[in-house]
Order: C-alpha cells, then structure tokens, then sequence
C-alpha cells in the first residue's frame, strides 16, 4: 500500500507501507519539473516493488 | 459560583468555517475565543466553562507537517493555560481524529487533562489507544448536538480537576485500561445472570467488549518481479470522466474495476476523481497520482515486472467504516486470485 498517512495504514495492520508524497498527490510531487515529477513517482513505486520482494513479519514501512 | 473552567479548543479548517479541502493545507492558527463549531461547545458548555483561545489547523497540514503543526499548538496552549483541552468533535473524518488525537497528547505532555470527540471507527480511536480520551459520535456532522453535549459533560468534570471515571460513568469510549474496585456481586453471580438472560433471550450487557481489528498474515514475498503479474487499485475515488456508475464520493460500499488495456498512463480528459475526503484538483489535473500508471507501464516495458493486469479497481475510502471495507477487500481479493494475480499496489489517499 502506498499512502502519505502511513501511520493510519499501519495501524490498521498493512503489512507492506510504502511512504506517499503527500494526500493530494500520492505518487509524486507537482511541484516538480514533469521529469523528475516522472522519477520521483518511479522511486516511490521502485519502492513498493522491493516492499514485495521483502519478507515482513508485520507493518512494515517504506521509505522511498 | 465557582470559576468558568478555561477550555482550549481544537478544530479542524472545515469545522472552523474556513473553507474545505482547498485549505486542508492551512498551517495554524490561533484566535481568541470560540470559532465555528467551537461556538455551539461553548453553549454547551454554558457558564460553566468558558474557551479562552482556540486553534485552527488544516487537516494535511496537521498530518503532513506535524513537527511543525504540534510545537505552534504546544505554545498556544502555554500562552492560554487552559484547565483542559478539547479536541473536535472530527465525527469519522481520519485526518482530523489524528490531528485531535495529536493535540490530546501534546496537552496531556504539559500536564493539562484534554478529552476529543470523535466515531469509535475514526482510526484516531486505535491509533492512540489508552492515551486518548474520547467520546463517541456519530458519522458525521448531523450528530454534532448530542456529541457536543457529551463532550462539554466530560471537559467541565476534567477542567474541574476531577479524573474521568469508567468510560460507562462518563461516556467516553472504553480504552481497554482496567481499574481494580469492587462490583456489588462476585463474577461468577454475574455471569450466571448473564448467561440466564442469553438462554432466555434477554438483553445483557457484556463486561468485555471486544472489538478486534482483523489480523492480516503478510502475503509471502515474490522473488523474481519479471514473472509477476501485478494489479492496481485505488481509493482515490478514480473514474472514468462522467462518473458512470455513480461512485460515492464518501462512505461507499461499493467499488468498480476499470479497463487500463492498452492505456499507457492516465490523462485528464478522461478520467475524473470523486473523493470527499482531500483536494482533488491536483489529481483530476493528473489521475497518475493516485494509480501510478505512467510509471508501471516504464516499468513494464523495461521488464522489470511481468504485466499489468488490464483492470483497475477503485472505490472511494473516506468516512468507510470496517464494516464496509471488509466485504469490499474480500471481494477485490477474490477476483485477484481467480485471476492468477501474483501482487497488488494499493494507493490510499
């Protein structure tokens, strides 16, 4: 799961959190040119991609 | 007459009459006296209690820049020495129970006794536990006089210096903490009167009430991501520009799978986003922030992961109790493993 409130994801028992840029803007940042707003988004989803080859034993967070 | 208690109160942007999402990002604000639904406390309160300053803080900016956030409310009530702090009433809304339930905790750390009001579903609830005082409410706004009522009932009793009593005594939501005492029957008479009214159909009150969260196992990791097939969904309230199916904009108990075959990312002409819950504007501009399409279609390409599977699923997560959420992630679950879906990304606004 990829969520900017990740203390609620894992308190409700996600195993595998991966830390959004914020609530209006999930996966990336408008702030940015669109070709790092392009690389960012792509960390973050990179991220939930090792989350996926990581075994967890609970809520676990990920830092992008 | 003794002394007007001093209250503090705590209210969110939408609560104080500042404006809706488009000021979720409101950093805080302080203002002398009661401000919006702080007003109607204050009648409630009577001339018992009387609010002496009031902060105002947006729901992302509470959440989001929280460090910030939290040491201006830590002055603020420094500056007003309060005999107790209230928080809300935030009804279901989860950024603003965690932003109560913030403040509760920054209130009680100065030693000042601060009580919130909020739905025992708002995740707030679970994620202060036994360190949040709290009395129930309903969903939403359309409870606001009987939670103000409650609330004003346990603010004088803490601002008066006296400690709350069991959460049936003072009508906050339980917290799991036991205290010893003496009941005026041994448990063993109780629990035969209790099992006497169960077998004959009677009501009967329960002395432990257990509201288990659901226990997720981990699903085992997935080695080699270049075989997998992988799905996305969101509770960004994601559409189709028009709405067609009429997707809830809050408390939906329903959800719908959209084609992405042959999309390479997702554009603004034709796709919409309903969500009550946070400031859409962003995202209607570019949907690829809540269903990162673009990016998973690179990825994709470069054969770092198998495929993507052609549908999408979304719903709308705000103001969703457990009870609506449960059948909604059994069902997507379920069409997932039918079809040999090996991982899932889940986007939550």
């Amino acid at each position: 799961m990829i969520s900017a409130l990740h203390a609620i994801a894992l308190n409700g028992g996600a195993p595998r959190v991966i830390h959004g840029a914020r609530i209006e803007h999930v996966c990336g940042n408008p702030g940015l040119t669109p070709e790092m707003d392009q690389a960012h988004a792509r960390q973050i989803v990179l991220t939930a991609c090792a989350a996926i080859q990581t075994a967890v034993t609970g809520p676990t967070l990920f830092e992008p | 007459m003794a002394e007007a208690v001093r209250v503090f109160h705590f209210v969110n942007q939408f609560f104080a009459g500042l404006g809706g999402e488009e000021l979720a990002n409101a950093a805080v604000q302080r203002r002398d006296g009661s401000v919006g639904s702080g007003r109607a406390l204050q009648q409630a309160l009577g001339e018992h209690g009387t609010i002496v300053g009031t902060v105002i803080g947006g729901d992302n900016y509470m959440n989001e820049q929280r460090a910030e956030a939290l040491s201006a409310v830590r002055a603020a009530i420094q500056h007003w020495r309060p005999s107790v702090v209230a928080a809300g009433p935030a009804f279901a809304a989860g950024r603003y129970g965690v932003a109560c339930g913030e403040v509760c905790r920054v209130a009680t750390q100065l030693g000042v006794p601060a009580v919130a009001a909020m739905h025992p579903e708002n995740p707030a609830v679970q994620l202060f536990g036994k360190e949040m005082l709290a009395v129930p409410t309903g969903q939403s706004a359309a409870g606001m006089q009987p939670a103000l009522a409650a609330l004003a009932r346990l603010v004088l009793k803490l601002g008066n210096g006296q400690q709350a009593g069991s959460s049936e005594e003072d009508g906050y939501i339980g917290r799991g903490i036991r205290v010893p005492g003496r009941r005026a029957l041994p448990a063993h008479c109780r629990a035969v009167a209790m099992l006497h009214a169960k077998l004959h159909g009677e009501l009967f009150t329960t002395e432990l009430p257990i509201h288990p969260t659901e226990a997720v196992t981990p699903a085992e990791p997935i080695a080699d991501l270049s075989q997998m097939t992988l799905a996305l969904i969101t509770t960004g309230g994601l559409v189709p520009k028009g709405n067609p199916d009429r997707l809830n904009a809050a408390a939906s108990r329903v959800w719908y799978r959209y084609s992405i075959d042959g999309l390479d990312s997702l554009t603004a002409s034709d796709w919409d986003c309903v969500h009550r819950g946070f400031y859409t504007a962003i995202v209607k501009e570019n949907p690829n922030y809540i269903l990162p399409l673009h990016v998973v279609r690179q990825l994709e390409r470069e054969h770092l992961i198998g495929r993507v599977y052609p549908w999408f699923f979304s719903t709308s997560g705000v103001g969703t109790p457990d009870s609506y959420a449960r059948p909604i992630g059994q069902q997507m679950a379920a069409e997932l493993e039918q079809a040999e879906v090996d991982a899932a990304l889940l986007v939550a606004t």
